[in-house]
């Protein structure tokens, strides 16, 4: 029997979907395919599929050529070797790769949502270690306030991508509230001068 | 907003050109620019039209609170035609980069020239200050009490970590950009001009042409400034400012020394040339105007040519240029009939005894 993911390989592993002890579906795969299928199901970015959809899905990257399937990740036992989530600026929607090819920011809130990445760049443009500011900065008490206050903000952030990477959710959603309240309360200046 | 301050523009000239200050005899002008941006905002080139006509419309309201000058010049360039637009890049007043821009964006300056602010180029505010001559103290203060009345009035957009945030990383930190134009023609026709330029890179400063990045050195003209801005206070980009710019003078000034004492005659032929060219021309191209006016400038300063004043030489850099001549004219001008008016006016400038 060949394998009904690749049909070119012989078959040696038959996959079963249970539901309520009885089985419901059986596919017959070669190992190689296998492989890809389990790797492709314990992708916890995707959503939970019947194996005869996933693969489908496996049999179009298969079709697609190697850097599609270069898309499922590395096996990594239970715990989830994802993509990384891709950084984006809630505020501009500017993406950590767009950033990196245009070379500019869209807004200055990016300094705070890709401040892990932009050390090394700083230190390598300004030639300094390490990249902090040593000049001065407004002194104007309103400003130093909203400084203080975005620092807050970042700190919450930062707590809540761990929480979230430790899948600590409720601690993830205690840190959303503080978050969403901390920007309400304390909405930037300008936004009313401007009205 | 309004036209009327052109109606001067091809006859008077910023402060800086008048050639005083000191050294120069090599220094053109010192010039300090902070890039500052604000609160709420994205970057200028993430910004819609909405967002820039606010942006053009706090930063105008705050320039007006904090009234640096009652004889601030503001202007929209969106609603400015191009041939004005292209007078106030030559007269360094904003970048090409302002210039060719879109949507809604403005630029406001005093009369002497001196000060200038774009708005919406790169970062929502580019302040500068231009002084003549080496004078980075006066400028850098002059330019800091600019900064400091619209910092209680604008809310910047800055970090305790990064500093000034602004829309390209090689500005973040300090947001200050310290240039330098210098007349190097002895450096040039001994051509160590190389020499200067590895010299600054390793000093972690840049060398470029006359209007900035990318632009040709014309009329060995070059600009001198710092490349990095972060991780060093305001005053120690000022200072590594101070302590390179002496060392390139002093070399100019050797090399200019060697060329009058030891090759007198193929320096003083260089020099008279370019003024009986100068003096005869039918037709002069831009860059043909500022090769010779460099060897003029150069023949002023070693005494070979005694009855054009350095102002002239400087101020002819800027009104040769082609936007200044069609806007004498008041049209666009195909570039042979602009050689033409350009000879013109060089002529009837460097007439013997008009000066």
């Amino acid at each position: 029997m060949d394998c009904q993911c690749c049909n070119k390989r012989p078959a040696g592993i038959r996959i079963c979907d249970v539901d309520d002890n009885s089985i419901e579906e059986q596919i017959n795969v070669c190992p190689d395919c296998f492989n890809l299928i389990k790797r492709y199901m314990f992708d916890i970015t995707k959503p939970l599929m019947v194996t005869a959809d996933v693969v489908r899905e496996v049999q179009g990257l298969l079709n697609a050529g190697d850097k599609a399937l270069a898309t499922i990740p590395e096996p990594g036992g239970i715990t989830p070797v994802g993509k990384e989530p891709v950084p984006v600026c809630p505020d501009c929607g500017i993406t950590l790769s767009e950033f990196r090819a245009k070379g500019r920011f869209g807004c200055p809130r990016d300094y705070e949502v890709f401040a892990e990445h932009l050390d090394p760049l700083f230190e390598r443009i300004h030639d300094v270690q390490p990249a902090r500011h040593e000049g001065r900065l407004p002194v104007n008490s309103a400003g130093e306030e909203t400084v203080q206050h975005r620092q807050t903000i970042a700190d919450l952030r930062k707590r809540l991508d761990a929480a979230v990477a430790e899948e600590n959710y409720e601690l993830a959603a205690q840190l959303r509230d503080q978050i969403n309240e901390a920007e309400t309360s304390k909405q930037p200046e300008s936004s009313k001068e401007s009205s | 907003m309004s036209e009327d301050a052109f109606d001067s523009f091809p006859h008077l000239l910023g402060e800086w050109l008048k050639g005083s200050g000191p050294d120069s005899d090599i220094v053109i002008s010192t010039r300090v620019r902070f890039a500052r941006n604000i609160r709420g905002f994205p970057f200028t080139g993430r910004a819609s039209d909405t967002q820039r006509a606010d942006v053009l419309r706090l930063a105008e309201d705050a320039l007006r609170q904090v009234h640096l000058d009652r004889s601030v010049v503001t202007l929209e360039l969106n609603k400015l035609p191009e041939i004005k637009r292209d007078v106030l890049v030559e007269r360094h007043l904003i970048s090409r980069e302002l210039a060719n821009g879109e949507g809604p964006r403005g630029v406001t300056y005093g009369r002497g020239e001196m000060l200038s602010v774009m708005i919406n180029e790169e970062d929502h505010l580019r302040l500068q200050w231009i002084k003549s001559g080496f004078d980075v103290d006066r400028a850098y203060h002059a330019l800091c009490k600019v900064d400091r009345a619209l910092e209680t009035v604008l809310p910047y957009a800055t970090s305790d970590r990064y500093g000034y945030l602004t829309a390209c990383p090689t500005n973040v930190g300090t947001g200050m950009r310290v240039s330098v134009m210098v007349h190097l023609p002895a450096l040039t026709l001994k051509e160590n001009i190389d020499q200067v330029f590895k010299a600054a890179q390793r000093m972690n400063h840049a060398v470029r042409g006359l209007y900035g990045e990318g632009t040709r050195a014309f009329g060995d003209m070059y600009q001198l400034s710092n490349q990095t801005t972060l991780g060093r206070s305001e005053e120690q980009i000022v200072e590594a400012i101070k302590a390179i710019v002496p060392k390139i003078l002093e070399f100019e000034r050797q090399r200019r020394g060697q060329l009058y004492t030891e090759e007198r005659s193929f320096v003083e032929d260089k020099v008279l040339r370019s003024l009986a060219l100068l003096r005869s021309a039918r037709r002069l191209n831009v860059q043909e105007m500022m090769s010779h006016l460099s060897m003029l400038r150069l023949g002023v300063d070693l005494g070979i040519i005694s009855d054009v004043p350095v102002r002239t030489v400087n101020e002819l850099f800027i009104l040769g240029q082609p936007s200044h001549l069609q806007e004498t004219e008041g049209r666009t001008l195909p570039p042979n009939e602009r050689d033409t008016l350009r000879a013109d006016l060089v002529r009837s400038r460097l007439a013997a005894g008009t000066n």
